[in-house]
């Protein structure tokens, strides 16, 4: 138990960490910052709509589709670090299956490319 | 002369699968030739045969076909047993059902459906064969089914017509009871000699004759209650008193059928069969006595009835079913040679009378009412002048004292053999038939020349449209008139010696039980001169009040049914027994099948089973269809109480 | 060699059709919706190569660390699936034309799921399952939604995700509680924990309770059925016919290979389930479709029916059983997919109709189809000598060697229950008064496939005998 406990003990001082981090800043942000609101500092920021409203509003279903290609392109970043960072233990094995990794993913933003999915307008 | 006989048997059916299976293909014309062809090939090889045996001196041929059943000690086979009697029927068979097949060719004319109604009448000739020639009970009965299907398809042929289907239908009912008692027979003879050949039955009959059979407490003479239930069949198929209704309804098949089928052939069925087994009835002395009350009874009855019947069809269906008494009480007496001399005198005369009636009712356009006819001699010469040879030798005139046995019409001879038995046998019994067969002579004349008069006689009383119309009937319907009428009016003639004359043992052999049929002839010989007269004399009178009636004074007949209503009313409605019947067995067994139908089978089998059932299941789908909702909620909800009962019932069970 | 790719030719044909989708995906992009038809038609011949691919050369064995497994009945499985989902993609242009949505993405999108399929079939871990998986789920979700303007079309996809997603939160859910008690996700390993003895414990009961239920959802079994109704009748209907063939036969296999194969130790446990979830299906696929007007969601209890019978030969779960399986499914395959091309061959004035009652009278206006029809229901109904009736056959023998008595008695009962429903449509057809004739059937794909639906269930009718060695061989891959 001990053991298995003390595994985690990591884990555990990253959430304290993060707690402490974001409670100092924001905590800093009210005591040293002056304190203004109006109602166009008060409501959402860039990407949308308001957080409480009637759940059937209309929506530009554009956000989500950006959001998403997003995802997907953050989520091979994050893929990509670990296997740098391994890269020469893992040999190539290693390396051919993030190339095509990549190459699945090359398809599928040449498609999205194509069908206009990056265009705004 | 086996393939004579194997060709006489198989042709009428070789043509009825043509005409029947391939009608459509060949058409109506074909048919009726190859229909045609085959019978009167038929015919011909029957009177080869009928020579053969009647006047030779090898009296039995057995043509062995193949074997049928053969159960433990059930052994039955298909056999073709042809002696004189088989022969004389052979010859009446195929003799009159050839004549009415061509006769058909003219009757049938403007029929849509003339392949079918060829087919069926081969079929039944095939059938009414295959009875005659039967070696046994099993393949007599199969004959007999057969027959009495033709029959019912027969009757039933204008199956648009109601009454038609009506009238098919009961002829195979009733004839479903006499059947029973049959096969009861059939039973009783196997049970008794452990055989159902007709040579090891023969063979066993004196022991047979001594044995008993308990019956629900009852000690019955073995011999005679088979011979008893073998008589009620008999009484189904020759429509003897009690089972007799469905013969005149019979009458709404085509007027060939009626003369073929309830004139001539299967209704004799039952005397036939009476002697074949005549050594079973010899020794049953009560049977025998049975038969001829019944026989005497139906002639008296149905006699009665004749004399008040308006359409002309069924005036002769009640005269047939009269002579068909006589035949029975002179088999009953003994005389079964007499029985089957009639049976072939009067297979000839009444199938004239029918096709006679039936070219009388083809001439006035298919009217059958005799109140609608008169004077029909004047467009129907020929047709009259043979519908009296029928006549006359229906009523029985001769002359008597030249020639030797006389000089008459064919009935002359047969009919007064048949009382002359009755009476020699001297028993009251026999006394009882010979009186009421008497009567019934003298009636006979009169409602058969009442019908020539009403018909042929007086003023046309129909419509003039049809008057005008009216013809003689074609060749083709004329010819087996011709050809019947000789043989109505000679056939006793050149028959008597050999039936019932001094050649009878040459010619009869042992086809017919020999002691009884030798005592009977000889006392019929010896009775008084005014027995043998009587009936002529009756006759005779009978003939000349019907004249006098129908043709001098024609307000008479109304003046007499006013003077005798309830007696006229008591013959017009055939003794009321349709009534009975449909009083006692038609309306109970109707609310008896109403009550199985509606409470037992519809109700309670369907209620409960079935429908009931199937009702459930429609529910149960409405309750799944209920379930499903549409709603996502109540779908994730079932999945989640899907995988939590599971759970639950493992955690459960795992403790 | 490269470490972890030994036997990777075992996957060739998985990896061909990757390859073969991702390049059309590019050629089609690129060329734009003209390229349509090619597309389609490159994709079923794609999914016809990849299933020549599996048996030229036959090879067995496991690859990628034990992660992959084909033999014998994987083999036959995903032949089933590939030829179901090329023959799916056929039957689908005259619809998606009409309905204004023939997309080249269409056979992509179902190629994607096909290939999920095989991956499912294939999977030896139940890592491998879950990503096989969620690849077919997902792919599957986006083609139920297809007709993007029809609001049932999208219906159907929402609700299809939604609950697919909490069937695949169940399987992962069971998957991680096996994870605990097993100490790991490859079969064998799984297998060999349970058969050192911790069978008894009831955490893993649970764990297969949850994995159970997550597979049967994919194949639409009672309890867990209760989208199929909804979906089937909301898709496009070659979606439909789609989802009632290949998804089934791939969630079939699998469910087969796990329960055959890990929790092998369990069998008294999954056996009960099994029964239950079989039982009910029967019950219900025969009950509920009494009533149903649609011809589309009456089909959707046939197959939650048929699922029922198949369930018990997996119940039996002895060789016989699994062969009567395999070779169910195959003729269930023909059957649906005859019964879909006629379907979609229903069209009165050019609009595609979908009624029961619209059926009426077509023995008089269409012969043909209507003698299909009726091969087929009769067929479907159990009628001997058509092959269902072999299929049910086999399955109930198989049931009752397996001494399942009472299951196979309510299955025969369903089956008459069920006939019903079948032979109504027959009834409909062939007496009763047409309303209005339905179109002459244009020359094309579905009356093909009808065609030769019919023509394959008068074969397995007449020689039953060489699918049903295909199907022994493919069951004893699984019991070497």
């Amino acid at each position: 138990m001990e053991a298995l406990l003390r595994e985690y003990l990591p884990i555990l001082i990253f959430l304290g960490l993060a707690f402490g981090l974001v409670c100092a800043m924001l905590g800093g942000s009210y005591l040293i910052a002056r304190q203004n609101p109006n109602s166009e500092k008060l409501s959402p920021f860039e990407c949308g709509f308001a957080p409480f409203d009637d759940a059937r509003g209309q929506f530009d279903v554009r956000f989500y589709l950006v959001a998403i290609l997003f995802i997907i392109f953050d989520l091979e970043v994050a893929f990509l670090f670990p296997w740098a960072v391994a890269l020469g233990d893992i040999g190539l094995f290693g390396f051919w299956s993030m190339m095509l990794f990549l190459g699945v993913l090359t398809v599928g933003f040449i498609y999205e490319w194509r069908k206009g999915a990056l265009e705004w307008e | 002369m086996d393939l004579a006989i194997k060709l006489i048997v198989f042709l009428p059916l070789v043509a009825a699968a043509i005409a029947g299976l391939f009608c459509r293909v060949i058409g109506a014309r074909p048919a009726q030739v190859v229909t045609c062809a085959a019978l009167l090939i038929a015919a011909a090889l029957s009177v080869f045969v009928f020579v053969k045996i009647g006047f030779g001196t090898e009296k039995l041929f057995v043509v062995k076909l193949f074997s049928w059943i053969d159960s433990g000690t059930l052994d039955i086979s298909w056999a073709l047993r042809v002696d004189t009697l088989t022969a004389v029927m052979l010859i009446v068979v195929t003799g009159v059902s050839s004549m009415v097949h061509i006769y058909s060719i003219g009757y049938m004319e403007e029929d849509p459906s003339i392949p079918r109604f060829m087919a069926y009448l081969s079929l039944f000739t095939f059938f009414m064969l295959m009875l005659v020639t039967a070696d046994n009970l099993v393949q007599l009965f199969f004959g007999w089914e057969g027959v009495g299907l033709a029959s019912y398809l027969l009757i039933g042929f204008w199956y648009d017509k109601p009454s038609a289907n009506a009238a098919a239908m009961k002829a195979f009912i009733v004839n479903r009871v006499g059947d029973f008692g049959f096969a009861l027979g059939i039973f009783a003879v196997w049970m008794l000699s452990g055989s159902v050949g007709f040579e090891e039955i023969f063979g066993k009959a004196p022991q047979m004759a001594q044995m008993r059979i308990q019956f629900l407490g009852m000690d019955l003479p073995a011999l005679e209650t088979a011979c008893l239930l073998l008589f009620v069949g008999a009484m189904g198929k020759s429509a003897q008193l009690g089972l007799h209704t469905w013969l005149p309804d019979a009458m709404e098949g085509p007027t060939p059928v009626s003369a073929l089928i309830h004139a001539a052939t299967m209704v004799t069925a039952g005397v036939f069969m009476v002697c074949r087994l005549s050594p079973l009835f010899e020794l049953a002395p009560t049977a025998s006595m049975v038969v001829t009350l019944v026989g005497a009874a139906t002639a008296f009855f149905a006699a009665t009835v004749g004399l008040t019947q308006f359409d002309i069809k069924r005036v002769v269906a009640y005269s047939t079913c009269s002579q068909l008494g006589y035949m029975f009480f002179a088999c009953g007496v003994g005389g079964y040679s007499a029985a089957m001399f009639h049976l072939t005198t009067h297979a000839f005369f009444k199938a004239l009378l029918f096709l006679g009636s039936g070219s009388v009712i083809h001439c006035l356009h298919h009217e059958q009412d005799m109140r609608l006819m008169g004077g029909v001699r004047e467009k129907a010469p020929q047709t009259f002048i043979l519908m009296w040879v029928g006549t006359l030798a229906l009523s029985g005139i001769g002359i008597p004292f030249i020639l030797g046995n006389g000089l008459g019409f064919a009935g002359f001879y047969s009919k007064d053999i048949m009382l002359e038995a009755a009476f020699g046998v001297h028993t009251t019994v026999g006394m009882i038939a010979f009186w009421l067969g008497v009567i019934a002579a003298f009636m006979t004349a009169f409602y058969s020349t009442r019908l020539m008069f009403m018909t042929f006689y007086g003023k046309y009383r129909g419509d003039h449209h049809t008057w005008d119309h009216a013809h003689e009937s074609p060749i083709v319907m004329m010819i087996p008139l011709y050809v019947l009428g000789i043989g109505a009016a000679f056939s006793g003639l050149v028959g008597y010696d050999w039936f019932v004359g001094h050649d009878w043992k040459a010619f009869w052999g042992n086809s017919l039980a020999v002691k009884a049929t030798e005592e009977v002839l000889h006392h019929a010989h010896e009775v008084p001169l005014w027995v043998k007269l009587l009936p002529l004399v009756l006759a005779l009178s009978g003939i000349a009040l019907s004249y006098y009636y129908y043709v001098v004074r024609t307000d008479l007949p109304d003046r007499t049914i006013k003077a005798f209503p309830r007696l006229h009313a008591l013959f017009y409605n055939k003794w009321y027994f349709d009534e009975l019947y449909d009083a006692v067995f038609v309306k109970p067994s109707l609310a008896l099948g109403r009550f199985f139908w509606k409470k037992g089978d519809a109700a309670t089998i369907d209620g409960l089973g079935p429908d009931n059932v199937a009702a459930r299941a429609q529910d149960m789908a409405g309750m799944l269809m209920r379930f499903q909702s549409g709603y996502l909620y109540h779908y994730a909800f079932v999945m989640l109480v899907g995988v939590a009962g599971l759970v639950t019932y493992f955690m459960l069970s795992a403790r | 060699m490269i470490v972890g790719l030994e036997n990777w030719a075992l996957a060739r044909p998985e990896l061909f059709l990757a390859a073969a989708t991702a390049l059309l995906l590019i050629y089609g992009v690129v060329r734009g919706e003209i390229a349509t038809a090619f597309v389609s038609v490159a994709t079923a011949v794609a999914l016809l190569v990849t299933a020549a691919l599996l048996f030229l050369p036959y090879r067995e064995g496991t690859a990628f660390a034990s992660l992959f497994i084909a033999d014998r009945l994987t083999a036959t499985m995903k032949a089933l699936v590939l030829v179901g989902s090329a023959v799916a993609i056929l039957m689908s242009r005259a619809y998606f034309e009409q309905a204004k949505a023939w997309r080249f993405e269409y056979p992509l999108v179902v190629a994607l799921a096909t290939l999920g399929m095989m991956l499912m079939i294939s999977a030896n871990d139940l890592m491998a399952l879950y990503v096989g998986l969620e690849l077919q789920s997902l792919a599957l979700y986006v083609i139920a939604a297809f007709q993007r303007d029809s609001v049932r079309s999208t219906e159907a996809g929402v609700k299809y995700f939604v609950l697919g997603s909490v069937a695949s939160g169940m399987l992962l859910f069971g998957s991680s509680l096996i994870y605990g008690f097993c100490g790991g996700t490859a079969f064998v390993q799984i297998s060999g924990a349970l058969a050192d003895g911790r069978s008894a414990e009831i955490g893993v009961i649970i764990g297969l309770v949850f994995v159970v239920a997550g597979l049967a959802f994919k194949v639409s079994a009672v309890p867990f059925h209760m989208w199929t109704p909804d979906v089937y009748e909301g898709a496009p209907t070659p979606v439909t016919a789609l989802f009632a063939v290949a998804p089934k036969i791939a969630a079939m296999s699998l469910l087969v290979s796990v329960l055959m194969g890990p929790f092998k130790p369990l069998f008294a446990q999954w056996q009960q389930i099994i029964v239950v979830a079989s039982v009910f299906s029967m019950a219900l696929g025969a009950f509920a479709a009494l009533r149903q007007q649609n011809i589309k969601r009456l089909m959707a209890y046939s197959s939650i029916g048929n699922v029922g019978y198949v369930l018990l030969g997996v119940a039996s779960g002895t060789e016989k059983g699994i062969q009567a399986v395999v070779f169910y499914l195959a003729i269930y395959m023909v059957m649906t997919l005859g019964v879909f091309a006629t379907i979609l061959m229903m069209k009165r004035r050019n609009i595609m109709v979908e009624e029961v009652s619209d059926l009426a009278g077509l023995a008089r206006s269409q012969p043909m189809m209507a003698f299909g029809m009726l091969i087929f229901m009769f067929s479907l109904a159990g009628i001997p000598p058509l092959a269902g009736f072999w299929g049910k056959l086999y399955i109930f023998m198989a049931a009752v060697e397996a001494k399942l008595f009472v299951p196979a008695g309510l299955g025969v009962l369903a089956s008459v229950v069920a006939s019903y429903y079948y032979l109504r449509i027959v009834k409909v057809m062939y007496f009763d008064e047409p309303a209005e004739a339905i179109d002459r059937p244009s020359f094309g794909v579905n009356r093909v496939v009808a065609l030769v639906a019919a023509f394959l269930i008068a074969i397995f009718s007449l020689v039953p005998q060489p699918l049903s060695l295909i199907a022994e061989a493919a069951a004893k891959g699984l019991f070497q």
